[in-house]
């Protein structure tokens, strides 16, 4: 071979060589490098889908390359994979998954924690209909078909993006193996999985990072404790917890992601709402079941101890007194127990007056007006039961809940304020509609039986200043107070 | 201006230019016209190709056992042309062994190792076991289920060794088990003296190839016996093997890229160990017999592969007509070849 041949030969493996490096420049512009965590392990088995989501929907894979999961190398077929038989799952690329990872999927690895979550309201939350709440959803803000067999056919507008997104969705998959609309993108707390089990880890533990800070951000209930029927997050925003979490917060959040976050120990101040009601202590294990320290209800128009309705079914359950004395172990951490005595007796003192005052009296005058036929037995058909549904659902629960966690605003004025004029001046005059309008219609018997159980709570001693009875003595005093104040102010 | 600046290099670097001339006009055989026959300077290119790539991995390595994956996991997926590099490291590797071999068959079969060269066959012998040495150390850097695995029946393998068995084990792990001193001292092989000594060895083979010329091919009077010069002729030849060399390191690259398996996990044992494939014949050997048999002969095959030349001018003192290192060779390929296949259908299957 002549040196020009050789020259030609070299010239053209220069050209091949130079091309095969403009094909490794363009492979290397288009790999996408979203990878946060170097400890991120992508396994042999989810490499697939790890590369083909890293294109697809780059969201997931970020969200789980910067989790705990990925250090430890528990990827995408851990969690998705479906077993046979299972009526969700479906071949994608060579593997049976399934989309929806349900409790039964995370208790594979964290059997205590889907313990004791099982055990909690929380499980529970999907099981709403025949509620007032999805009387209000499906009826009279949306709309609901029942099949001959008592299906849902279809759905409420209203109650598939608003309550079933809290309260959970019970999944449905169709004929075609795909999941229903109606019931899916769901992650309420309370979901009925197509494998039978409840909940939704991923209401509160957001996929696929699963970061421990973020679960223990006081947003994260907030997500659906809020609003004016269980303003919690607003509650606690207005309590000095939130204030000192807020203050303290960019001090707290890196150290908010390791295992333990215990009060007093790991931190000195602002608690968030995991702390109290999840956390560990230095005396009390972690707990995925929300209700293990709570003694009061708050949720029914009366609110009673939290065991109550278990034991009036007969069934045995951690008592009150177990779970209040549990929760002052929380408070512990950083107050005094004289401390703590004496805020619980404030909050029991309020929810008593919220009851023997507003919630009992009202719901037993609303009761009385439905039993005896002089409301129709069509629920929110008439401006009774709307008022009535306010004062204990609203302004009722926004009362205790802002006891119940130190918002004085939401105690007083958006809160036992509002149920007072909402019962002086809306329920007692409807009331007393209904009793004339009974009259009139030929029900006087049961309008009869109504008026006087309506004098008779107006005649207690926390209703009768309503009707001129308030006595001499308490008369004098208030005028008394009351030129005291204009005194003061005067100045 | 050049004159001066050419003066000023020539004062400082008094290179004797007849010298230099002279060894560019070093005459090569006729035979090395051919490609094929220039197979043996491959090996030292490819070298090279793995010092740069080597230099720029061990900028992101981490030799722990708590980060040495996830840094390997980080260089193929984090790192700018990072994948590319570890891809071209690692076939080049490959081609590497590949190439040696061929070079070794080539010199034994057309018995270029003969008087006076048979100490730079052993010298040869000592570039392939270090090579191999360097393709073992660096499987086991990465620190994924299979290299550990392999890395610890290495380690039991050594200490088979009949007598210093044990010491040598224990010097290569570090302690009793596979942690992060054997991964610390596999580091140092394979990044510092390792390398040392192929640089050494290389030096000394390409020393000893000058000082005896290149061996001829067939008889004084064939065609191939004209010789060419070495400047530029066979350069030219040299640079169309690297530049395809390149080419085809970078479509394996491209197509093959080099994979990752799971992280080294000590509880866990794979259901197959399964080593680079330049070991499979040791690995089988292994299987057939005790451990300190296949040791011993292993360690056995070997010696008499680097005394061949010794052996081979014994017995052709004797016969001269011998053909004895073709049949040798063709029984240990042979050899080799079956023990080779049949761990692969093994792993396979």
């Amino acid at each position: 071979m002549s040196l020009d041949q050789k020259q030609k030969i070299i010239m053209a493996l220069a050209g091949c060589f130079m091309a095969a490096l403009l094909i490794v420049a363009w492979v290397e512009g288009g790999r996408q490098r979203v990878v946060k965590n170097p400890d991120a392990v992508v396994t042999s088995q989810n490499r697939d889908c790890v590369d083909c989501h890293r294109v697809k929907s780059p969201g997931i894979v970020g969200q789980w390359e910067i989790s705990q999961h990925a250090s430890s190398g528990i990827g995408c077929i851990e969690c998705h994979q479906a077993e046979e038989g299972d009526v969700d799952g479906y071949d994608h690329e060579g593997s049976f998954i399934a989309t929806i990872v349900t409790p039964g999927d995370c208790g594979e690895c964290h059997e205590q924690e889907t313990a004791e979550f099982e055990a909690s309201h929380h499980a529970n939350a999907g099981q709403i209909l025949g509620s007032l709440d999805n009387v209000l959803a499906e009826v009279v803000e949306g709309f609901t078909r029942f099949d001959a067999d008592g299906n849902k056919v279809e759905a409420s507008a209203a109650a598939v993006s608003g309550c079933l997104q809290c309260h959970g969705s019970e999944i449905k998959v169709m004929a075609d193996g795909k999941l229903d609309p109606a019931t899916w993108p769901n992650t309420g707390i309370g979901r009925i999985n197509p494998d039978g089990s409840r909940g939704s880890c991923s209401a509160c533990h957001l996929r696929h990072n699963f970061s421990r800070a973020q679960a223990r951000a006081p947003e994260n209930c907030g997500r659906c404790h809020m609003g004016p029927d269980h303003p919690q997050l607003e509650v606690y925003t207005e309590s000095k917890h939130g204030i000192a979490f807020a203050a303290n917060r960019s001090r707290f959040e890196p150290l908010m992601e390791e295992k333990d976050w215990i009060p007093g120990d790991d931190f000195e101040q602002g608690p968030t709402c995991t702390t109290c009601h999840m956390s560990a202590t230095k005396n009390l294990p972690l707990t995925h079941d929300v209700g293990e320290r709570i003694s009061w209800t708050l949720r029914p128009p009366v609110s009673e101890k939290i065991d109550a309705a278990a034991l009036a079914q007969g069934r045995q359950v951690k008592s009150w007194q177990d779970r209040r004395s549990d929760m002052r172990q929380v408070c512990e951490s950083c107050h005094a127990p004289e401390w703590v005595g004496n805020w619980y007796i404030q909050y029991d003192n309020l929810v008593n007056l919220y009851n023997d005052k507003f919630g009992r009296p009202s719901t037993e005058l609303f009761k009385m007006a439905q039993s005896t036929g002089l409301l129709t037995a069509t629920q929110f058909d008439e401006e009774l039961e709307f008022t009535y549904f306010f004062l204990w659902h609203h302004e009722g629960r926004r009362a205790r809940h802002g006891a119940a966690m130190m918002g004085p605003d939401y105690t007083q004025w958006h809160g036992m304020y509002e149920v007072a004029h909402r019962f002086y001046m809306e329920f007692v005059p409807q009331l007393r509609e209904v009793i004339a309008h009974g009259r009139q219609s030929g029900k006087g018997a049961a309008a009869a039986q109504l008026a006087a159980k309506l004098d008779e709570t107006l005649s207690s001693d926390h209703h009768k200043w309503f009707i001129g009875k308030m006595s001499a003595g308490e008369i004098a005093a208030r005028k008394a107070a009351a030129e005291q104040f204009k005194q003061r102010y005067a100045q | 201006m050049s004159s001066n600046v050419s003066d000023w290099f020539r004062s400082r670097f008094p290179v004797d230019e007849d010298l230099l001339r002279a060894a560019g006009s070093e005459p090569i055989p006729g035979h090395l016209k051919r490609w094929w026959w220039c197979i043996g300077g491959t090996p030292a290119y490819l070298f090279l190709v793995q010092v740069v790539t080597g230099i720029l991995l061990t900028f992101y390595y981490v030799p722990s056992p708590d980060f040495a994956y996830e840094s390997v996991q980080a260089i193929s997926n984090d790192v700018r042309f990072g994948w590319f590099m570890r891809s071209v490291h690692r076939w080049s590797s490959h081609l590497m062994i590949v190439t040696l071999l061929l070079h070794m068959m080539r010199v034994f079969f057309t018995g270029a190792y003969r008087r006076p060269r048979e100490i730079n066959w052993m010298i040869g012998c000592g570039l392939l076991l270090t090579t191999l040495g360097m393709g073992f150390t660096g499987y086991s850097l990465v620190w994924e289920q299979l290299s550990y695995w392999g890395a610890t029946v290495a380690a039991n393998l050594l200490a088979a060794v009949p007598f210093i068995g044990d010491r040598l084990a224990d010097f290569l792990r570090g302690g009793p088990t596979v942690g992060q001193s054997m991964l610390t001292r596999m580091f140092v092989f394979h990044i510092g003296a390792l390398p040392t000594v192929l640089v050494g060895l290389i030096s000394l083979h390409i020393f000893m190839i000058r000082s005896h010329g290149v061996s001829e091919l067939g008889s004084p009077a064939s065609k191939d016996a004209k010789t060419f010069r070495f400047f530029p002729d066979h350069l030219l030849t040299e640079i169309s093997l690297a530049l395809f060399l390149m080419f085809i390191l970078t479509f394996l690259a491209l197509v093959f890229p080099a994979g990752l398996e799971d992280k080294a996990n000590p509880l866990v044992t794979p259901e197959h160990i399964k080593p680079e494939w330049y070991f499979f014949w040791a690995f089988r050997w292994l299987k057939l017999m005790s451990d300190q048999a296949a040791v011993v002969t292993q360690g056995l095959f070997v010696a008499i592969i680097v005394a061949w030349p010794l052996i081979d001018s014994w017995i052709r003192k004797r016969r001269p007509e011998s053909e004895a290192s073709i049949a040798f060779g063709a029984a240990g390929m042979a050899l080799l070849l079956v023990l080779t296949v049949w761990e692969a259908f093994y792993l396979m299957h």
